[in-house]
């Protein structure tokens, strides 16, 4: 603006110079072409503005983008639909989340079946059955349909044909979790807590912690128990447990409502003061108070976020490029939090770790701890 | 509103008549909508394939469930019995038992769980909605026992595999067939009209000589029977025979397919083709929904809302066929 008002200063002093009769129509030319040009120059800028807003990716069809889930109303994945809806935002996509509620394969197969059936542009599915999935997925590739695994995948070399998986290495993580126990109880009873055994997306988790606890080379007598797939069902479960085994050493689960109730009952009975030991996965928010407090030792992070917009961005970059770049396996990572690590995670509520919805960019100052 | 005159109305009056008139026609305006709000609805193989899905487990199930709210009773146990069967299935397979014989074995079970439900409502004069409340629990567990809890896969056989639920279209002609036979039993056997009788009068038909203890056994016997064959199609079909499948949510779906269909859950009379497009009308939202992509949060609203909605319409149609001047 400075300088569109500096050039039609310069231009009236050039033509009050040159002629005065005729300054008056040459001035109003002068002034129309200068605005012309201050006009075209700004549609310059303006259109480079609206280029860059547009990215680098040209105008193309709101693709539509299946996310089956075995869980659909349970609150970890609450991050996980945030994560979809800010990348389809953010790359122009429309979403679908559906599935089953309570952990229904046929129901799963069904939606799946629906979304090739309503010819979906991508579709993402946790694989949670070692075979129930590879002839929905099958049928999906063959009729174009990109399938990608996120959160729980298929067993290695069991014949699943889905493009990529994008979640934590299950089995890694639950060797992990296996060692830190070793690290934290010198034997004596351990109790493992599983909500539904043999389901893709924890078991792997439970056979890794029992493996690493049997290569320690301590003395341990593992228990492994079923809870159930409802919250409340699986507190009354542990805490039943606990009463029956009074002299257990540790209590530690593989999934989200599990850790809570083993949590609760730490926190109930008073055992960490007692020496006991306890742990689980995710961040509910009881599990993260009951660190806070104390009562838990570590909770394991899945970032849940991550596994819907990365799984987003694949599915978008396979669509946008045909086909050609191909998709890759993602490890979304696994984060320990314990006593010395939990205050963000309480202290704030952002999309990103679902406890609200509002869009946020979280600051974030010092040293990153590594 | 009268019956009107004139060969257009009388055969428009005919057809009201017929009891399932009404949710047929509410089954076609819902495919008509969905047709219209998502063209590949069924224009496609994959999709109509898809559908029939949807629609035979609970369509075999309501056949089951309709012969014995006729007689006003109920089997809650239905959707355990549908888990319990597979898993018979494969220990006895994996005993050493061919498939074809672990099959009928499974399915002995599950008559045999049908017995102990018909002899409990029956003999020991328990209501049978708390008996099957009981056995539905007994099995749930029975059944996570014996599984540990663990899915499993099917045995290897592919061409009873594809027979009994594997192949597209293979449920749908199962449910086909057994709505079929059923609405012939019911129709046109002593057995199912000596049910109906049973059902709208147990005083005077014990009276005519009807046994309606033995019937009534009999039809928790098939309702076992039909629910165990509908968990092993389901377990072929997906490949995976799962102790959390089928559980309460199919049997209130094949009880609600019956009720839509115009069977009362007070009994005196059923329709075993009503059942079947109550299925259909179930199904069809359903899929349709999910078609259209309807989310999963929404989707309860939208189908419960959507459900209340065809049962106001079939309960109007059907007062306005029966020329009622209101009540």
């Amino acid at each position: 603006m400075q300088d569109e008002q500096g050039t039609v200063a310069q231009d009236r002093e050039l033509v009050a110079e040159l002629d005065p009769a005729s300054s008056g129509i040459a001035r109003r030319a002068l002034m129309s072409g200068v605005s012309l040009a201050a006009a075209m120059a700004m549609l310059g800028a303006g259109s480079r503005l609206a280029e860059a807003a547009e990215g680098s990716f040209p105008a193309h069809k709101r693709w539509r983008l299946t996310f089956v889930n075995h869980v659909t109303t349970n609150p970890f994945f609450v991050p996980t639909q945030y994560a979809i809806a800010d990348a389809c935002a953010m790359f122009g996509c429309q979403h679908q989340w559906t599935g089953s509620a309570n952990a229904d394969v046929a129901e799963m197969v069904n939606a799946m079946n629906a979304a090739i059936a309503a010819k979906s542009d991508a579709i993402a599915v946790p694989i949670v059955d070692t075979k129930a999935f590879d002839d929905p997925v099958q049928r999906a590739l063959d009729a174009g349909i990109p399938v990608f695994a996120y959160n729980a995948d298929a067993p290695a070399g069991g014949g699943n044909k889905r493009l990529a998986y994008i979640g934590q290495d299950l089995y890694q993580a639950g060797v992990q979790m296996g060692n830190r126990i070793a690290g934290l109880v010198d034997g004596g009873t351990v109790a493992l807590f599983i909500a539904t055994p043999g389901q893709l997306n924890i078991q792997p988790r439970i056979d890794g912690a029992q493996d690493a606890l049997k290569k320690s080379g301590k003395n341990y007598d593992i228990q492994v128990i079923a809870t159930g797939p409802t919250v409340n069902e699986e507190l009354s479960k542990i805490q039943a447990f606990y009463l029956g085994h009074k002299d257990l050493k540790g209590m530690f689960a593989v999934d989200a409502g599990s850790t809570q109730g083993v949590a609760e009952t730490m926190n109930q009975y008073g055992l960490a003061a007692n020496g006991v030991h306890a742990g689980g996965f995710d961040l509910l928010p009881k599990t993260l108070e009951m660190i806070k407090a104390g009562s838990l030792d570590f909770t394991i992070d899945q970032q849940p976020y991550l596994q819907g917009f990365y799984t987003v961005m694949e599915m978008f970059m396979f669509l946008a490029s045909g086909g050609l770049v191909g998709p890759a396996e993602i490890n979304t990572g696994l984060k320990f939090i314990t006593k010395g690590s939990v205050d963000p995670y309480l202290s704030t509520s952002t999309r990103y770790e679902g406890k609200s919805a509002k869009a946020a960019i979280v600051p974030r100052m010092g040293a990153i701890a590594g | 509103m009268t019956i009107r005159s004139g060969d257009r109305g009388r055969l428009l009056g005919r057809f009201l008549r017929w009891k399932e008139a009404s949710i047929l026609l509410v089954a076609l305006i819902l495919v008509g909508y969905f047709e219209y709000a998502n063209q590949d609805f069924l224009l496609t193989g994959a999709s109509l394939q898809n559908l029939s899905q949807f629609i035979a487990p609970v369509a075999i199930i309501t056949c089951g469930e309709i012969m014995l709210m006729i007689g006003g009773e109920i089997d809650l146990s239905a959707g355990m019995v549908f888990a319990l069967a597979p898993f018979i299935l494969y220990f006895a397979n994996d005993a050493g038992l061919p498939v074809l014989p672990a099959a009928l074995l499974a399915l002995l079970a599950a008559g045999l769980v049908g017995l102990v439900n018909g002899v409990v409502t029956v003999i020991l004069r328990v209501p049978s909605f708390v008996t099957t409340l009981g056995t539905l629990f007994l099995v749930n567990g029975l059944t996570l026992t014996i599984s540990a809890g663990t899915p499993v896969s099917p045995p290897d056989a592919p061409v009873f595999a594809a027979i009994m639920g594997n192949w597209g279209y293979s449920e749908i002609s199962w449910a086909v067939g057994l709505v079929v036979v059923m609405h012939i039993m019911l129709r046109h056997t002593r057995w199912g009209l000596h049910t109906i009788a049973a059902g709208a009068n147990p005083v005077g038909a014990r009276e005519a000589g009807i046994h309606v203890n033995r019937l009534k056994i009999g039809n928790f016997v098939v309702m076992g029977v039909l629910a165990g064959l509908t968990g092993i199609l389901e377990g072929f079909r997906i490949s995976s025979f799962d102790p959390q499948a089928g559980g309460n949510q199919i049997m209130f779906l094949a009880v609600a397919a019956g009720v839509i269909g115009g069977t009362p859950l007070a009994g005196g009379s059923g329709t075993i083709i009503g059942g079947l497009i109550g299925a259909t009308v179930l199904g069809v939202l359903s899929d349709g929904f999910t078609l259209i992509g309807i989310n999963a949060f929404t989707f309860n609203i939208i189908l419960g809302a959507a459900i209340l909605a065809a049962m106001l319409f079939n309960i109007h149609i059907t007062r306005l066929a029966r020329g009622g001047a209101g009540e």
